[in-house]
């Protein structure tokens, strides 16, 4: 399990490098934006709305990816404390759940990335795969993330159960 | 699938998920997804196509911007700067080191829109510092918590921009409509704090000089100005909402980089990953939030749900607390942009029915969401605030609704006399409010 983690673990790095990146990208086709309309000397892009957009996706979807591995998608804990041992399965269950969808986006993002194969933005005229594949992408990232959580909470309930 | 079998889909699976503890955004997800499955005339599209929808959005990448901006004003020192005018201005008040919370909070509220950034920073600064001083830790906890919903009230907010875009109200005028309930919250919390003090006898610092005060004024100016380029720029219609945001981030980097100068390379790179962090995790949940509003709307759920409403034949301050009671109760559940995309837009042909004022419907949408955030289950802001102290939840509940109950007054002034807050953006930006 420590040899699984080992190979996440550089995965996470670069995916919070990616993150990092994306939001500092992000201010740079807004600002060109504002100065455009004030400042002559700078050309006037058309395209600089649709990258900041474009670049804003990719921002949620690595962050949506990293939340997984990180378990800091919000949720509401209504349950009580539970004893160790329900507690390992409720958050089975709970991990079995996430890990459908994640199966969801990738199998039926893989579709739908196809379906933007043929397609080019509006105004940069960007292959749209590049952006749609940004979902299967995370159903992929998703599964491995929650493989290592299933990992680990089975080694809790087996511990919790010989105890 | 009849409407009826597909709403018990949706809200009961939504509702079981959420209770196994699926993360919000996933359980919204999932779901819609056997709907989608089983209802021949859609397909596992829809997920992507309106997911994909909801992210590009030119309006939501405020939220981004707004983190950052906070996250920059903490790291690079400008935080720091108000804090010391605020001591200054009312440290000697009963209750000072709580009062100063609540005034930093205002401050903070005219430069950031984003209530949980303000609770994550302010937990640190304060609830330590207070506990060191007397104050008991539950009490500490809920100042922090209560105060931090300013920030998406008093303007720029990022529930504004949302409620903006997504209901098609003008943001310049809700910006604008925003400064008065903010800034009564704001007292009557500093109000609640006097009466704590009095109570509890809590201490208080010795009255600023007028030479402290100037100097504290000095050093804080520059912090200071940033609301007025946000809203003025937005007001005047030099920027949008979007750009202001981003303006709001050039200049607080501005401000820490150049003129502060207490901003790192690993305190940059830091505040960069934390918003991306948290940005990423709140709009994810409104995509499959939107996703899950599109099923609602397909199905025409919200109709058959309002249609008993509109039966009762409420007046103009009955709807109005109809929507404030909706809004409370989901953002009890719900984080409040989810929220707004779902129940707004189920409540807006409500509120247009009445004739009531669409920034007037927006008000009691967003005060009632705000409260949302310092609620349980799911509060953000008092989830934050707990985190950091290292107490449960229960055991600042009391605290909580104590503050909330004179809060609660000002909406409820809010919902009987919409004339005293719209007089200033029908003043200020007439043709924003029509």
């Amino acid at each position: 399990m420590t040899r699984f983690s080992g190979l996440i673990n550089p995965l996470h790095s670069l995916l919070k490098w990616l993150l990092v990146a994306s939001v500092a990208i992000l201010i740079v086709p807004v600002m060109l934006q504002i100065f455009s309309r004030y400042v002559g000397f700078i050309p006037r892009y058309i395209w600089t709305e649709e990258l900041a957009r474009f670049c804003f996706i990719w921002m949620i979807m690595i962050g949506a990816m990293i939340a997984v591995r990180e378990g800091t998608h919000f949720d509401v804990d209504v349950l009580p404390s539970l004893a160790p041992k329900w507690n390992a399965i409720s958050h089975i269950v709970t991990h079995l759940a996430m890990f459908i969808f994640a199966v969801v986006f990738l199998y039926f993002g893989y579709q739908f990335a196809l379906f933007g194969a043929d397609q080019t933005s509006e105004l940069a005229e960007l292959p749209m795969w590049l952006i749609f594949i940004a979902w299967p992408l995370a159903g992929a990232f998703w599964i491995l993330f929650l493989a290592e959580k299933f990992a680990e909470d089975f080694r809790v309930l087996r511990e919790a159960v010989r105890s | 699938m009849s409407p009826g079998e597909a709403s018990i889909v949706l809200f009961g699976l939504f509702f079981l998920l959420m209770f196994l503890r699926v993360p919000i955004a996933f359980a919204l997800g999932l779901a819609c997804v056997p709907v989608l499955m089983f209802e021949e005339r859609l397909s596992s599209m829809v997920l992507f196509n309106e997911t994909f929808k909801a992210y590009n959005s030119f309006i939501l990448l405020a939220v981004p911007f707004f983190l950052l901006t906070a996250n920059l004003m903490n790291a690079g020192g400008i935080t720091d700067r108000m804090l010391r005018m605020s001591r200054a201005l009312v440290g000697h008040f009963p209750g000072g080191l709580a009062q100063v919370n609540v005034v930093l909070s205002i401050f903070f509220a005219g430069i950031s829109g984003s209530s949980t950034a303000d609770a994550a920073s302010q937990g640190k600064l304060f609830i330590h510092a207070q506990v060191k001083e007397g104050y008991d830790i539950s009490f500490s906890v809920a100042i922090t918590a209560v105060s931090a919903i300013l920030a998406v009230i008093i303007p720029p907010s990022i529930l504004m921009i949302v409620w903006g875009g997504v209901l098609s109200v003008s943001i310049g005028g809700l910006f604008i409509a925003g400064i008065l309930p903010g800034l009564m919250l704001g007292a009557v919390q500093m109000l609640t704090v006097h009466a704590y003090a009095k109570i509890r006898n809590y201490p208080t610092y010795p009255r600023a000089t007028l030479k402290e005060l100037g100097a504290a004024a000095m050093v804080s100016v520059p912090a200071m100005m940033t609301p007025v380029i946000i809203i003025g720029g937005k007001v005047f219609g030099w920027f949008t909402a979007t750009e202001s945001a981003a303006i709001a981030v050039l200049y607080s980097l501005g401000l820490s980089l150049f003129f502060y100068r207490e901003l790192g390379r690993k305190a940059l790179h830091e505040a960069f990953l934390d918003t991306g962090r948290l940005a990423s995790v709140a709009l994810f949940c409104v995509g499959t939030a939107s996703v899950f509003g599109w099923l609602l709307a397909y199905y025409q759920i919200p109709k058959a749900l309002l249609s008993t409403v509109t039966s009762w034949g409420l007046s103009l301050s009955g709807t109005g607390f109809f929507i404030a009671f909706v809004f409370l109760v989901v953002g009890c559940f719900l984080d409040a942009i989810p929220a707004i995309i779902i129940v707004g837009t189920i409540l807006q042909p409500l509120a247009q029915s009445v004739d009531m004022h669409p920034i007037h419907f927006a008000l009691i949408g967003i005060v009632s969401l705000a409260f949302g955030l310092v609620t349980p289950p799911y509060g953000l802001c008092l989830l934050i605030s707990c985190a950091i102290a290292k107490v449960r939840l229960i055991d600042v509940m009391k605290d909580v609704m104590i503050m909330l109950m004179p809060m609660l007054a000002v909406l409820i002034l809010i919902i009987v006399a919409p004339d005293i807050f719209l007089a200033l953006p029908r003043w200020l930006s007439p043709e924003f409010v029509k």
